[in-house]
């Protein structure tokens, strides 16, 4: 199809072309093109099958407000094809088709129409009751939008953005466009969002004068021009706005460009004030056949002509309720279409320019008529016009109807944030009465249709929105009200919905295949509420959201009931345009930290896991039971990378007091050169965190947390706190600093060849801490713990030492046969030594007592109001708790899997963590139990997970299993 | 989702970086003379008043402090402190 490349006001460039392949043969369109225009100059006419009748359906608004474009692109079901950019290479399918588009073998299913009334899927088919799930089966086989496959995996990359702006515009239309320029003139930061491509809304392809010197889309391009060269004005094009919440917060999605690197985004705009400006679309006009392929709204076949150079057919008839309709005629007939006639549905009230302008072309137009019929198999053979009463009738032959009620605001984002509409008897329209705090409308939504008035208002709007911002603009506002009550206000609209019909095959709703007889089934049934009417049939619950019946039902509703009550519109919900879920996900939010040695772990074989927000090493052979890794640190030496702890320094005169509030253990009596090994509790006395605490000078102190707790421990102890107005600081080390443990009975030797201070047992005991140097450059602080249960080292080191001590460490560690252990190793050597971690032996109701660790907690310092100690004073008198134990599995063999059950006739406790223990030969664990069965000896029964009814057993033993005199920590 | 704060430090900041620090109740009793029932009334009941209220709030995704300010819990919007009653 040849294009019309001469017109000044196309958004294609014809010089870049873009290929795509549909039904197996190759396309070409144009940069600028969407799926459907490209399809289109390609000849293709029927783009896809209705939902439930399989009638052919074609381009009809070109703005995405029906499914009847919606194809299967590149993999991607139900895209919405008319405002799809065509990007090079796309695949295009049909979709609820069997066969093609084109020829469809459930086409017959129109004829049924008369089996499926309204409701029918809710009324019938459930009698007997064993027809049901039958007939579900064919009627999805049957009806329905496109299919994703099983496998199929959304590609792309989808971005979010959260920006901030002073005046959020909605529309940038001229409107849109004059309201930012206005309250840009006083310097504020607005954001502009228009759903289109381009900005310029109904400007953008009209060739009509604006003025003496220029025509309607060279004002747009001007204004286009003036807003792209405010700094202060941020334009987002192919960007639909689809929610808006209390505090004036803007949802919106973002197409994208060929070259920009994201395929969808996410925009949610924080605005002070907002203008909408999100102008009309048309209000379908409703006749038999009134979607069949060839029946196109007027702006759709203008933009066809105009934004993508294709003529929309070859003879065309009109039958419109608005000058726009008179417009595209004239304008359509000078770029060759042949108009047999023009039916107005307005018997008078017509521009005269236009008149003229028809009467110039020789168009017939004929007043007070309407379309009530198109004829044609699978396209607009003839149609049948009528007068509005009726009486009349004349059939004429053509290949498209240009049809269109009238107009109709899109006022969704108003509804959204709870305007109230009422229905106006001059333009037909739903306009606000009340606008929530700091929002404004103009633009065609509110009735001006004058090219000038639509100006004014925007930028009476654009200076509202300012003021309402806290800019003093009194006098520019003065003169912005009188410019505008001097244009042209509100048009009267046409009111007609519908052709005088029957309406068995007129569809109010294209996406659910509603007919206005199945409207009157509806209302004859009993339900006369629209919104009682839309859930019964279904109509405006599509893809389209709305767009096709929207405004149309609550009409059509009210004139049918012969309601006094005005008409009210159904609710809108957000979103207001569909979207993709890949976008609402964006991108991978799973981001982790890996710790300053990861690399070396990788080379060292390590299987990562993830730990709260880190990556640790959890084993570092196929082995899961990490038999070799755990043996060698009881008989030789480990190296594990521990950066993951919490690391914080609290300094400051007041330090001291706010660890005696967070801490149970009396932390005034840390002696300097020695660790002390304390708890955090909540303030119900359950056990949040444990960790030591050094003192590194005066009211100057370093402590660890564990892993998880990182991220919460400034916040913890700034809110316990902050009623006193305590002088102390607090310092997040734990990116700062890496920790190495190595453990081992060999640990020392290895420690001795590298550090530069004497670590011998007298010289760095037990419980010890110490600050000392590595090779004479490497600043370590190092504490003596025993987690593990073996001699051991915990050293803290600067994040950007950490690969070059490691290193050093494994070189010196290489002659005794060092070597790597990770966390599951770790994790059956400290169960042995019957070590708590917490998460694993506690989960939220665990306390301080239960879990045996009563002996950190200080009762006498009543003055620090420690957290939890109220809690664990009240606890000490429940006897109903659990209690932490040790147990042994009767059968030595395994142990059961961690987190089963322990029963009788009830739940009495559960598993904590059990494993076979390499080093003593028995399947040993801990448990939380009742404290009726905590002694030592009871019998548990074990409930595991699948275990078919075959209980395991345990009795309750002494801990810890490993060394119960702990002398081999002290060596 | 639509919540502003105004952090003392970091002036109006969207809600998503700040954490609720509950209702004020004022600071932390003296454990003397404490009930189970007056301690627990301190740490868990809460007024749940509709309209606005006085609370705690942490700028944990910015300067990390603690504030106080009045909420709207019906519009969810940040108010001025309202005018003690005469």
């Amino acid at each position: 199809m040849n294009r019309l490349n001469h017109l000044p006001t196309l958004r294609i460039n014809p010089s870049e072309k873009r290929s795509l392949t549909y039904r197996g043969k190759s396309y070409w369109g144009f940069a600028g093109d969407t799926v459907a225009t490209a399809l289109f100059a390609n000849g293709v006419r029927v783009f896809g099958r209705s939902l439930k009748y399989h009638r052919p359906r074609g381009l009809y608004s070109l703005d995405g407000e029906c499914s009847n474009t919606c194809m299967q692109v590149d993999g991607i079901p139900n895209v919405r094809t008319e405002n799809t950019p065509l990007k090079e290479g796309m695949r295009v399918k049909g979709q609820n088709v069997k066969g093609s588009a084109q020829f469809d073998w459930m086409g017959f299913m129109d004829k049924l129409d008369w089996l499926m009334p309204a409701g029918f899927y809710y009324r019938t088919m459930h009698k007997p009751a064993a027809v049901w799930p039958i007939a579900m089966k064919q009627v999805r086989k049957a009806a329905g939008l496109g299919t994703l496959s099983p496998d199929f995996e959304m590609k792309g990359l989808f971005d979010e953005i959260y920006p901030t702006a002073d005046i959020c515009v909605i529309g940038g239309g001229v409107a849109g466009m004059r309201a930012a320029l206005a309250a840009a003139e006083s310097g504020l930061r607005i954001i502009l969002l228009e759903a289109r491509p381009h900005l310029g809304g109904c400007f953008d392809y009209r060739v009509s004068p604006y003025n003496d010197d220029k025509k309607l889309y060279e004002r747009a391009r001007e204004l286009a021009d003036q807003v792209r060269q405010k700094d202060n004005i941020r334009v987002f094009t192919h960007t639909s706005m689809v929610g808006a919440y209390n505090n004036n917060l803007i949802t919106a999605f973002q197409v994208g460009k060929e070259q920009d690197e994201f395929d969808e985004r996410y925009i949610e705009i924080r605005a002070v004030s907002v203008v909408v400006a999100t102008g009309c679309i048309e209000r379908p006009l409703l006749f038999e056949h009134n979607e069949k392929p060839g029946v196109m709204q007027v702006g759709c076949a203008h933009r066809l002509a105009h934004t993508y150079g294709l003529l929309p057919g070859e003879q065309a008839v009109f039958s419109v309720g608005h000058d726009l309709g008179l417009e595209a005629a004239v304008d359509l007939f000078d770029l060759g279409l042949k108009i047999p006639c023009v039916a107005d549905i307005r018997k008078d009230g017509q521009d005269p320019r236009l008149l003229m302008a028809l009467v110039e072309r020789r168009i017939p137009l004929l007043n007070g008529w309407v379309a009530a019929k198109v004829h044609g198999g699978k396209q607009v053979k003839k149609v049948t016009l009528t007068t509005v009463e009726g009486t009349v009738r004349r059939m004429i032959p053509c290949d498209l109807l240009v049809a269109s009620a009238g107009l109709t605001p899109v006022n969704g984002p108003l509804t959204l944030a709870h305007a109230k509409l009422v229905y106006d008897s001059h333009t037909g329209y739903f306009l606000p009465t009340d606008l929530p705090e700091k929002m404004f409308a103009a633009g065609r939504m509110t009735g001006r249709n004058h090219p000038l008035s639509i100006e004014a208002s925007g930028r009476l709007a654009g200076l509202q929105a300012a003021a309402s911002y806290g800019v003093n603009n009194k006098t520019a506002l003065a003169e912005a009200e009188t410019a505008l009550s001097g244009l042209p206000g509100p048009e009267r609209g046409c009111k007609l919905v519908t052709a005088p019909v029957k309406g068995r095959k007129t569809f109010i709703c294209f996406d659910e295949d509603t007919t206005v007889k199945n409207i009157k089934q509806a209302i004859d049934m009993g339900f006369d509420v629209p919104e009682l009417i839309k859930r019964f049939t279904s109509a405006g619950t599509g893809p389209g959201q709305g767009g096709i019946p929207g405004h149309n039902l609550p009409l059509y509703v009210a004139q049918y009931t012969a309601s006094t009550t005005p008409p009210k519109p159904t609710t809108v919900r957000p979103p207001l345009v569909p979207t993709f879920l890949a976008t609402y996900a964006g991108t991978n939010h799973d981001m982790c930290k890996r710790t300053p040695v990861h690399d070396a772990q990788v080379k060292a074989g390590g299987i990562f896991r993830r730990i709260g927000v880190w990556q640790r090493a959890r084993y570092f052979s196929g082995d899961f039971d990490c038999r070799e890794d755990i043996l060698n640190v009881r008989n030789n030496v480990g190296l594990l990378d521990a950066s993951t702890l919490g690391k914080f320094r609290i300094h400051g005169p007041e330090a001291l007091k706010a660890l005696q509030r967070v801490y149970v253990s009396d932390m005034s009596k840390i002696k300097e050169g020695r660790i002390k090994y304390s708890a955090m509790c909540n303030d119900d006395g359950c056990v949040i965190d444990d960790g030591v605490v050094v003192k590194t000078g005066e009211n100057d102190y370093y402590f660890t947390t564990s892993t998880g707790r990182a991220c919460v421990t400034v916040e913890w102890i700034r809110y316990h706190t902050r009623f006193d107005g305590w002088d102390f600081h607090l310092v997040n080390l734990t990116d700062a600093m890496g920790v190495v443990n190595i453990s081992g009975p060999n640990a020392r030797k290895v420690l001795e060849k590298v550090a530069d201070a004497d670590v011998s047992n007298v010289a760095f005991p037990f419980a010890g801490y110490r600050e000392f140097t590595v090779k004479g450059l490497i600043p370590v602080r190092a504490m003596r713990l025993g987690f593990v249960g073996e001699l051991s080292y915990e050293l803290h080191i600067p994040s950007s030492w950490m690969p070059a001590i490691w290193d050093i460490l494994e070189e010196a560690g290489r002659e005794f046969g060092i070597r790597n252990f990770g966390v599951e190793a770790q994790n059956v050597l400290r169960m042995e030594k019957g070590h708590i971690i917490l998460g694993q032996e506690s989960e939220q109701r665990t306390n301080l007592l239960d879990l045996g660790l009563g002996f950190l907690w200080d009762r006498t310092k009543n003055e620090a109001k420690t957290v939890g100690a109220v809690a664990l004073r009240q606890a000490e008198a429940d006897p109903g708790r659990l209690t932490l134990v040790g147990i042994q599995m009767e059968d030595n063999a395994r142990a059961p899997k961690d987190g089963s059950i322990i029963v009788d006739d009830r739940v009495r406790g559960y598993v904590c963590t059990a494993r076979k223990s390499f080093t003593t030969g028995e399947a040993v664990g801990m448990a939380l139990v009742e404290s009726q069965l905590s002694d030592i000896g009871a019998r548990l029964d074990i409930f595991e997970d699948e275990c078919n009814g075959r209980l395991l057993y345990a009795r309750v033993v002494s801990m810890p299993f490993y060394d119960p005199e702990g002398q081999r920590m002290k060596i | 989702m639509a919540l502003t704060l105004t952090c003392p430090v970091c002036g109006k900041r969207n809600g998503y970086e700040f954490r609720y620090g509950g209702e004020d109740k004022g600071p932390r009793p003296a454990e003397k003379g404490l009930t189970p029932r007056s301690w627990c009334d301190y740490v868990h009941m809460n007024k749940c008043v509709a309209g606005i209220q006085k609370e705690w709030w942490y700028h944990k995704d910015g300067c990390g402090s603690w504030f106080t300010t009045h909420r709207d819990t019906v519009r969810n919007l940040e108010v001025n402190e309202p005018e003690a009653p005469k």
